[in-house]
């Protein structure tokens, strides 16, 4: 078998490593400028194109996102829905927490002046397959319709439904439960601050709009 | 003595590693043989992890196998071509350099073109580049042989492991939720065996096909020696 | 207080509830490979358990400060040839490649090491260790890490990191054991002539998975039991 190759011929040795490196590092790079804006766009249209479905009357380009700090004190991104005319109507908050398997990541719509829930949307979900996966479905979601953001939505395991109160899924009680309590400490974390911006009027800290209002 | 005219040190190869024109296997032939023969998870045992993490659904089986696909045949065919320069030390160095770089490629591929399969796949396709079969390929093939054999066997070992993917998938899904593409296949009375979709029922499939595959196997070889 | 618990529920998540091997299908290879004796497997789940952590802390630190986007290191070189603070730089299109490198590096230094100061111990693991490179398991815990260090709000700090890590490692090494347990008992029983080998394995690592399923939920056990505790 050879030596090790001495000191001097280390680079004789890995020049080939050396530039392939850098070739596939400019490849990368390449890779990099031109997918990296096509699948930033992905990412935020997934939570996008669920606005129109959450919000009556909302146009998802004319949403605005805006940093709040929350009740625990973190920032957090609020999405304010607006109409064609742009008027208001609605607002949009993304809350997570543990659910039975994984973390559970949940969209939450609000109406207007933040009194009821308009519905939620299961972003992402690594329950079980076959019972706690319905939580994505809309015979689930759409039960958070309409409840009221003022009290917590509280889960019963059968029906009828009085108040606030939802219906868990048949064999998927942890993970209906999770749900709830993530829209509930979602709620509870936003609301006041939500309130308070929508008092104090727009762009005191709005991020930049998604499309430039110029191009109207 | 004819024998003694070769250097004692160096042993003959083996005859997979003699390029064609010194009678090793043709490109054809190593192409037939990456399907069933040689089939890399059901004979080789190779690259196991996805074929247990993504074959809960024909869609995403299909996707992980054109991604192994993508990456087996382009890293494939760029060692064979760099095969002269490699310094024997430095070559895996040098296969985990560039198979990296065409997983990368087809991550961010697949995350700017198919978002939501992408989510689905997760973890998996970075995890192309400890498939032990890309590295076992460049490694006994593509830096052994030109480029036409090194793309055929690459092209041939794609398909079988799509073959592998596609069948235990098949299985998994039309159990699991009685549609194969998310076609519904099975009545609507079927009752979904969900421990398929799950992990134990992934297990189970694979132990059992392999089982089946041995099976086979071993009457076709009963049948070959009684006949000779 | 909270953080304790919060490395608790990882290591646990890690280890049982959604272990690397049963759950998520990482480290197959030398699972069914190296599971014949007890001894060696559980050696091996050793290892496996420390190039993990070794691996695990070099890759946090090489992705907090340098390749996560808004890292701190590319941030002050560019501030430093000029470029505008308005742009995030982010070299994530990297990861996948240094973090193989890390991993393979990482394996080269504990065989050293090992060789050196635990000569009977290397002896033992024999060719084990260069095969753990290509264990699934490793790349597959760093890939947990950074998808926890995405969210500039929610980074995780090296402890959380360092707790999946060995939570994981921990659980490999638990699998592992019990399935070299079982083969050495398959040895002897009847098996079918097809499914000897592998065939028998990957059954029995389906009814281990269904027994580790059972594990579902006791993460959320452990904390309200702790949080119970401590009032």
């Amino acid at each position: 078998m050879s030596e090790e190759p001495k000191q001097g011929g280390y680079i004789s040795q890995a020049w080939l490593v050396i530039l392939l490196a850098l070739l596939y590092g400019g490849a990368l790079a390449g890779v990099q400028t031109t997918l990296g804006p096509i699948i930033e766009e992905n990412k935020k249209n997934e939570t996008y194109s669920v606005i129109p479905e959450l919000i009556e009357g909302a146009v998802k380009e004319n949403t605005e996102e805006i940093d709040v700090v929350g009740e625990n004190g973190k920032r957090q991104r609020v999405y304010k829905a607006l109409g064609e005319d742009k008027q208001l109507k609605g607002w949009l908050l993304a809350a997570s927490g543990q659910g039975f398997a994984d973390k559970i990541d949940v969209l939450v719509g609000l109406n207007a002046d933040l009194s009821t829930i308009t519905g939620i949307y299961v972003l992402d979900q690594k329950e079980t397959p076959g019972l706690g996966n319905f939580i994505i479905d809309p015979p689930f979601r759409d039960q958070f319709a309409g409840k009221s953001c003022l009290e917590p939505v509280q889960v019963v395991k059968a029906g009828p439904v009085d108040g606030n109160q939802i219906v868990a899924l048949s064999g998927a009680t942890i993970s209906s439960e999770s749900v709830a309590t993530i829209v509930n400490k979602g709620i509870a974390n936003l609301r006041g601050p939500i309130d308070k911006l929508a008092a104090e009027g727009p762009s005191e800290e709005a991020n930049t709009p998604p499309e430039d209002p110029a191009k109207k | 003595m004819a024998e003694d005219t070769k250097p004692t040190a160096d042993p003959e190869p083996a005859a997979e590693d003699l390029s064609p024109a010194d009678g090793g296997p043709t490109a054809a032939e190593r192409f037939i043989n990456g399907i069933l023969p040689e089939n890399p998870v059901y004979r080789q045992l190779l690259g196991m992890c996805p074929v247990l993490a993504v074959t809960g659904g024909m869609k995403s089986a299909v996707t992980m196998a054109a991604a192994t696909g993508f990456v087996l045949i382009c890293s494939n065919v760029i060692v064979s071509l760099i095969r002269g320069l490699l310094k024997p030390h430095l070559r895996i160095l040098v296969f985990t350099l560039t198979i990296a770089t065409f997983v990368t490629i087809a991550d961010r591929t697949l995350a700017a073109f198919l978002y939501q399969m992408s989510k689905t796949l997760g973890p998996y396709v970075p995890l192309i580049i400890v498939n032990c079969l890309i590295i076992s390929r460049c490694e006994i093939c593509a830096s052994k042989q030109s480029v036409g054999v090194a793309f055929f066997d690459a092209l041939g070992m794609a398909l079988g492991f799509l073959l592998a993917l596609s069948s235990l998938a098949t299985v998994r899904e039309l159990l699991g939720s009685g549609t194969w593409f998310d076609m519904t296949v099975l009545p609507a009375g079927w009752p979904d065996w969900g421990v398929m979709i799950l992990p134990p029922g992934a297990f189970l499939t694979l132990g059992l096909l392999l089982g089946l595959c041995e099976w086979v196997g071993q009457i076709r070889e009963a049948r070959a020696k009684r006949s000779s | 207080m909270e953080t304790v618990i919060n490395l608790i529920q990882i290591a646990i998540g890690a280890a049982l509830i959604n272990n690397f091997v049963l759950h998520y299908f990482v480290g197959i290879c030398p699972f069914l490979g190296v599971s014949r004796k007890v001894d060696t497997a559980f050696g091996m789940g050793c290892a496996v358990t420390f190039v993990i952590s070794v691996a695990a802390t070099l890759n946090w630190t090489l992705t907090y400060f340098i390749l996560r986007p808004g890292a701190p290191l590319p941030a002050w070189i560019w501030k430093m040839v000029g470029g505008d603070s308005a742009t995030t730089l982010d070299l994530s299109v990297l990861s996948y490649i240094m973090y193989i490198f890390v991993i393979a590096s990482s394996v080269q230094f504990v065989e050293m090491y090992v060789r050196k100061f635990f000569p009977p111990l290397y002896k033992s693991f024999g060719v084990f260790l260069p095969l753990i490179t290509t264990n699934c398991a490793i790349l597959f815990g760093c890939l947990e890490i950074l998808k926890h260090l995405q969210d500039p709000t929610a980074l995780w700090g090296l402890h959380e990191a360092l707790a999946l890590a060995i939570g994981g490692g921990i659980g490999f090494t638990i699998a592992i054991s019990m399935m070299a347990g079982i083969r050495e008992e398959l040895d002897m029983c009847d098996v079918p002539k097809s499914l000897r080998g592998a065939g028998i394995a990957l059954i029995t690592a389906g009814i281990m998975a269904m027994a580790f399923m059972g594990f579902a939920g006791v993460d959320r056990g452990v904390q309200q039991a702790v949080t119970f505790l401590m009032k």
